[in-house]
């Protein structure tokens, strides 16, 4: 489904050049729940946003369902995150001043296939999955952060997109609600089969990953199916 | 740039300024309230004065048409046959011929200089509305003499001592006051003051008005000719149309024949020039200070929300979306603060009309027609529209990792 080839971004910051990602090979399955791992500064989130359309590599190919993404034009970019990708972002990245309903409708409304009455369908639907239905009302400065993320991933989902990426979601929430945020994802992967590739520094949270790769100074060091993962009870 | 994403840009633009910071929303409507007023204040002003000065010279000075004496002559000869032939022509409701001659007031101590002019009161009812301004007393009828009537300045204030004047005056002349009036012929009378008049046109208040009659005893002969005769034209017919009727039946002959647009042209055009000027000037500085602060406040809007505009863009909303966000929000706060101006610009508007700025030589208003507030508003939403989507525009082309690390 996808496949990254010699992925490199270089950044320069004066004379000195700085390697995010260093060659980064690696074929992503559809239905996957895969999880991209490693200490700060390792080239996860760079690869991630290279893979989601909001970054251009320096070198290298990324290929998603047989189209090379490279060459797309900005348009053809703007329409592929919308139709195909889901984004959710470690800090939420909610409209502020756009109720829960209307955050998570946003993307559906500018879907040419979709209808006013579908798209008002399925953003109850998903909120239903998510259990925020009661909270569709609310700005998201009156919910907690959980339940924001929980937001997030919603519109993230209302597309259904192909492609769930997933930037360190839990990264500023306590542990609890990370577990009610990850068990999210995993049943969404489950229940609809939807490929996921999450970033994450957190150890415990190899746990629901079906593949793990890891990442070191913008390089691969280790790619492994994870032998006993977390299924949902 | 379909129906859905006009309707998603709206909905952001109606829902950040619905739920946006309301005091910079206010405040930036009343920006632009306050840009409209400035916009329209001082045009319409100065239209105000022109509109006053050039009634006033209707009213007062050259009605619609004035025949005055051709070049290097005194007066208009041969009066009674041009006024015959002048009010039987078509268009024209009523000719009035004014006869001037200097003279030297005496009431009391007081000594003045003022020039007399002799009217025939019937007609000159018809082409001036000098008879509605009295302030005291009555106008001049038909068979009086003896009788005078004088502009209020002239008659001066009792209260208000000589040095004290800001003009020199008789010192308080009431109705039934007898003066002395010595012409320039050495003729002299006692006049009774049949009436004072106040219209605010200066030259006219500065003068005193004597019946045609009167004034044939003072030259002591039968007076056919006038120092100028004043047309006042029937509604519906236009100034031009009533110049060229009396040169097509010769009284371009006798006289030179102009318009009261062509004297305006001459007298107060280049003053009319001078306000177009600086209206022009100040609507250039309005529309400029307009443009830069609503440019200032959509790129700081814009600044602020530049993570947000990432975010947008990383989940797949058009650029075009993000940028008509912005239009919008600049298009309904442009709308919402033309609606204030206009407001604020009619009430100053009425409060002028009953209080306006009274001078010795006109009295200024805000002379404001429909069409000024449509081309103000026009020329104000375009301002606004082009200082809304310049920085949107910018702000929509950024990457989207440079937006959302802001």
């Amino acid at each position: 489904m996808i496949e990254i080839t010699d992925l490199r971004k270089i950044y320069r910051m004066g004379n000195v050049e700085v390697r995010a990602l260093d060659g980064v090979t690696l074929n992503i399955e559809k239905g996957e729940f895969l999880g991209i791992m490693g200490p700060s500064g390792s080239g996860k989130s760079t690869l991630l946003h290279m893979l989601g359309l909001l970054d251009l590599p320096t070198s290298g190919r990324i290929v998603i369902d047989d189209m090379d993404i490279s060459r797309f034009t900005d348009y053809e970019k703007t329409m592929f995150r919308l139709y195909k990708l889901g984004y959710v972002f470690q800090d939420y990245a909610l409209v502020p001043d756009l109720t829960v309903m209307e955050n998570v409708s946003l993307p559906a409304m500018l879907r040419k296939d979709r209808t006013e009455e579908q798209t008002k369908k399925d953003s109850f639907s998903i909120l239903q999955k998510i259990g925020l239905c009661d909270r569709r009302d609310h700005l998201p400065r009156e919910l907690s952060g959980g339940q924001q993320q929980r937001v997030s991933l919603a519109r993230a989902m209302v597309n259904k997109p192909d492609i769930l990426f997933a930037d360190e979601p839990c990264a500023n929430l306590d542990t609890e609600n990370s577990r009610v945020v990850l068990e999210l994802f995993k049943e969404i992967n489950e229940s609809m089969h939807q490929t996921i590739v999450m970033v994450s520094h957190e150890d415990w949270h190899k746990e629901y990953f079906h593949r793990i790769v890891r990442m070191r100074d913008g390089r691969i060091v280790s790619d492994g199916i994870n032998d006993a993962p977390k299924t949902t009870a | 740039m379909g129906q859905k994403e006009l309707k998603v840009a709206f909905l952001l633009a109606l829902r950040s300024l619905q739920r946006g910071s309301r005091s910079s929303t206010l405040l930036t409507i009343l920006i632009i309230g306050m840009c409209f007023t400035n916009m329209i204040f001082l045009p319409s002003m100065f239209s105000g004065i022109g509109q006053s000065i050039t009634q006033q010279l209707i009213d007062y000075e050259v009605s619609n048409v004035l025949v005055s004496p051709k070049s290097g002559e005194q007066y208009i000869t041969d009066l009674d046959s041009t006024l015959d032939l002048i009010n039987g022509m078509p268009g024209v409701q009523r000719a009035s011929p004014q006869y001037s001659k200097g003279a030297t007031f005496k009431y009391r101590q007081r000594v003045l200089g003022i020039s007399v002019r002799a009217i025939s009161p019937a007609d000159e009812k018809e082409v001036s509305p000098v008879y509605t301004r009295m302030v005291a007393g009555s106008y001049l009828g038909e068979g009086d003499t003896g009788e005078i009537i004088i502009g209020k300045p002239i008659a001066g204030d009792p209260t208000v001592r000589q040095e004290d004047e800001f003009q020199a005056s008789l010192g308080g002349v009431r109705v039934g006051d007898s003066v002395t009036v010595e012409y320039g012929n050495g003729y002299t009378r006692d006049y009774r003051v049949k009436g004072i008049y106040l219209t605010g046109w200066s030259p006219v208040d500065n003068a005193a008005f004597v019946t045609w009659t009167d004034m044939e005893q003072v030259e002591g002969k039968t007076l056919d000719q006038a120092n100028y005769i004043t047309v006042r034209a029937k509604p519906g017919y236009s100034e031009q149309f009533i110049k060229n009727e009396l040169l097509a039946y010769g009284v371009g002959v006798t006289g030179n024949v102009q318009t009261m647009t062509d004297l305006l042209s001459k007298s107060v055009g280049k003053v009319l020039q001078s306000f177009a000027i600086i209206n022009a000037v100040s609507l250039v500085v309005s529309v400029i200070i307009t443009t830069v602060v609503l440019f200032i406040v959509i790129t700081i809007k814009t600044l602020n929300s530049r993570k947000q505009i990432g975010i947008l863009k990383a989940i797949g909303v058009d650029k075009e979306v993000i940028m008509h966000n912005y239009g919008f929000q600049v298009i309904i706060l442009g709308i919402l603060g033309i609606i204030l101006g206009i407001f604020i610009t009619l009430v100053l508007a009425a409060y002028m009309s009953v209080h306006p700025i009274v001078t010795p030589e006109w009295s200024a208003y805000l002379y404001v027609t429909p069409m000024d507030l449509v081309i103000n508003s026009v020329i104000l939403f375009c301002a606004a529209a082009v200082a809304g989507y310049v920085p949107a525009y910018q702000v929509s082309r950024e990457e989207i990792q440079t937006a959302m690390r802001a």
